[in-house]
């Protein structure tokens, strides 16, 4: 029999922890998308709906009003290749952010790890991300763009740094959302403004090149042109993604060391 | 054998009014602050269970008793103090937590079992006792959205109930629910009990309270003012309220007994038990004629009250209640200032034991009281006969031989 000693939950047996509740964490995540599709009438359509309405608006306005050269690549599948992946990183960070706050009355009553709410709301989200690839898929075929190559063994890399990097930040936004009920605003808000930031609706070759560096501290902007030279250019990607690598780290460790730090807090501030 | 909870000495404080922390604050450990900011939720507070023990934990809204659950379940964290846990505990501070209402009852059953605690494979190997006892066997397949409320709470007690726990901890959720429910739920946990579960119940329901609890502890304003058994308790619960509706300080509504309310505009003063012969006496044969004598001031005018005594067993089993509205007795109107005696004669065929006299005076519409003495004094009986049980139904016994041809004679 185990001693659970509730006075305050030393780090190591926090992983065991939520091992122990990973149950709770596939449970919770089947609830998740079930919930959202059970009295939707477009179900599963959803998931493709916005990456799908952005890409056509950005490709009416930058193939017709705003031309932008994207390399003899078509303008839907340069944009979409990438919004997909987009749409993955901000609805899984609103989600989370969203996570523990529209739970309270679970996280107010029962013990559990909390990062296990905003955990499936991000896996529940790559179910919607994998029904966008899969139309993805029908585009590149469609303008026969050779996809199957060796360099797409670098996709669960690039995904697994996105989702890294989306989890970071969710955890801490859920954290704080608790306590500074405005914090899902700003996040979303800077979501918005990050989306330009980011290479999705022009190629990186208009970055001018002195800027080039300083622009790739961005880590979106690499995990995106990663996804881009894998599907698009059918190479490896390049430097920048080892420094998206890098940030993303950084970030899901202090995002979970901070979550973990003020956790306590949250059935109190309700 | 070590015991399954140990609880030294929790203090837990919340601040009031309006409270963002600081990020600081909130990486380090909330510590200390000026006094009048705080509230004292619970206010050192100790007390150790073995496996197997129920303890209750009674007091009127707001006395810290969730939150001792909530400390206990590990879902807030004390200001100080140790809390130790051993094995695996269930805490149901909600029924149906995690319910969704579009799922229907068979996921929702895997999804509350999982928060609760249970492995999915513990789930499909009990998932039929969990229908059976929750009794929902055609709504299975139902969005819990139809439900009514108490097949909710069916459901959510019997997923929890099952989960097999080495601690129990029971929030008043079972005031949903019919009777014959509470009946099971009542004999679900002395299930687990007998297994070995440490249990500990909160409630207002007093007589459950005494029913499923061995000890008990009254909350009151954070503090512990009382630890014994559970019918102990429940007194010493009664004798606080009576002493706070005395006192003036607290008006109405301090919950518990059934959220009734002592006004104290009419004040029992004292209880006497006299025997045949008019002297007070504690000891009585099993069928003497007994006067119980009641002495009340009345502070108010109050028309027509409703007096009532109450003889229970020591562990709470009512073995006689009766009002002067039930026996259709009319009584007169009183002012202010001044006093009453009023005497009940009746015999006590009573079997051999210990019995606890209760005593109200209740508003005339029976919606609250004046003054309640839960236990205003004890008396014993002394019976000749060897019966068990409450009453001496005195049977008279005749046998005849019977012929072996089976005639009679």
């Amino acid at each position: 029999m185990t001693v659970a000693e509730i006075t305050s939950p030393p780090a190591r047996s926090r992983f065991q922890h939520l091992l122990a509740h990973r149950d709770l964490l596939v449970a919770w995540t089947l609830r998740t998308i079930r919930a959202r599709y059970k009295q939707s009438v477009l179900g599963g359509l959803w998931a493709i709906l916005q990456p799908t309405a952005s890409t056509i608006i950005f490709s009416l306005v930058f193939t017709y009003f705003v031309p932008i050269d994207t390399g003899g690549i078509p303008y839907i599948v340069f944009s979409y290749v990438a919004m997909v992946p987009w749409t993955l990183f901000t609805t899984s960070i609103a989600d989370m952010v969203d996570s523990l706050v529209g739970n309270m009355n679970l996280v107010s009553k029962i013990y559990f790890p909390r990062e296990i709410l905003p955990l499936a709301a991000l896996l529940a989200r790559v179910l919607d991300f994998g029904i966008a690839v899969g139309l993805l898929i029908l585009l590149m075929l469609y303008f026969r763009i050779p996809f199957l190559t060796p360099a797409l063994l670098y996709l669960p890399i690039i995904l697994v740094v996105q989702m890294a990097l989306a989890l970071g930040l969710g955890l801490i936004g859920a954290a704080l959302n608790v306590f500074y009920r405005d914090v899902k605003h700003l996040i979303v808000l800077g979501l918005q403004l990050w989306l330009y930031a980011s290479p999705i609706i022009y190629p990186v070759t208009k970055v001018p090149e002195w800027l080039r560096p300083y622009y790739f501290i961005n880590p979106m902007a690499g995990v995106i042109e990663s996804y881009r030279a894998v599907l698009l250019a059918q190479q490896a990607p390049g430097n920048y993604l080892i420094t998206a690598a890098c940030i993303a780290i950084i970030v899901l460790v202090a995002g979970y060391y901070f979550f973990k730090k003020v956790e306590f807090q949250f059935a109190d501030v309700v | 054998m070590a015991p399954s909870i140990q609880f030294e000495q929790v203090i837990k404080k919340y601040r009031i009014g309006q409270w963002l922390p600081s990020i600081r604050e909130a990486l380090g450990r909330f510590s200390g602050g000026r006094a009048e900011n705080y509230h004292m939720a619970v206010d050192n507070v100790s007390f150790a269970l073995e496996p197997g023990e129920a303890l209750g934990i009674i007091g009127p809204n707001g006395a810290g008793k969730t939150t001792i659950l909530k400390l206990l379940s590990g879902v807030t964290y004390p200001t100080s103090g140790q809390i130790n846990i051993r094995g695996r505990y269930s805490a149901l501070i909600e029924l149906g937590a995690g319910f969704h209402p579009d799922l229907t009852g068979r996921e929702n059953i895997f999804l509350n079992g999982t928060i609760l605690g249970m492995r999915r494979a513990d789930i499909r190997n009990r998932f039929d006792q969990i229908v059976e006892f929750a009794g929902i066997g055609n709504f299975l397949d139902t969005p819990v959205k139809r439900y009514s409320s108490g097949m909710y709470a069916r459901l959510g007690f019997s997923i929890a109930a099952h989960v097999d726990p080495d601690v129990l901890i029971v929030d008043e959720v079972l005031a949903v629910g019919d009777y014959s429910f509470q009946q099971r739920c009542h004999a679900r946990m002395d299930e687990l009990r007998a297994k070995g579960t440490a249990l500990i119940f909160v409630s207002h329901d007093m007589d459950a309270v005494r029913r499923v609890c061995d000890r008990g502890l009254v909350m009151y304003r954070g503090k512990n003012i009382f630890q014994g058994s559970a019918a102990e308790a429940v007194v010493a619960y009664s004798d606080a309220v009576r002493r706070a509706a005395r006192d003036l300080k607290t008006t109405t509504a301090e919950g518990g007994l059934a959220e009734r309310v002592m006004s104290f505009d009419a004040e029992i003063e004292g209880v006497t038990l006299l025997g045949a012969n008019g002297r007070p006496i504690t000891v009585v044969q099993s069928g003497d004629s007994v006067t119980v004598g009641v002495d009340i001031k009345f502070h108010k005018d109050i028309e027509e009250p409703i007096f009532s005594f109450t003889i229970r067993t020591t562990d709470g089993r009512i073995v006689y209640d009766t009002t002067t509205r039930w026996k259709k007795i009319r009584t007169p109107n009183f002012v202010a200032g001044e006093r009453c005696r009023v005497e009940y004669k009746l015999d006590l065929p009573l079997l051999e034991g210990e019995y606890d006299l209760g005593v109200d005076v209740i508003s005339t519409d029976f919606s609250h009281y004046y003054d309640r003495l839960e236990r205003a004094m004890g008396f014993w009986v002394k019976s000749a006969d060897g019966a068990q049980g409450l009453v001496d139904l005195d049977a008279k016994v005749a046998f005849h031989r019977l012929a072996l041809n089976g005639a009679g004679d």
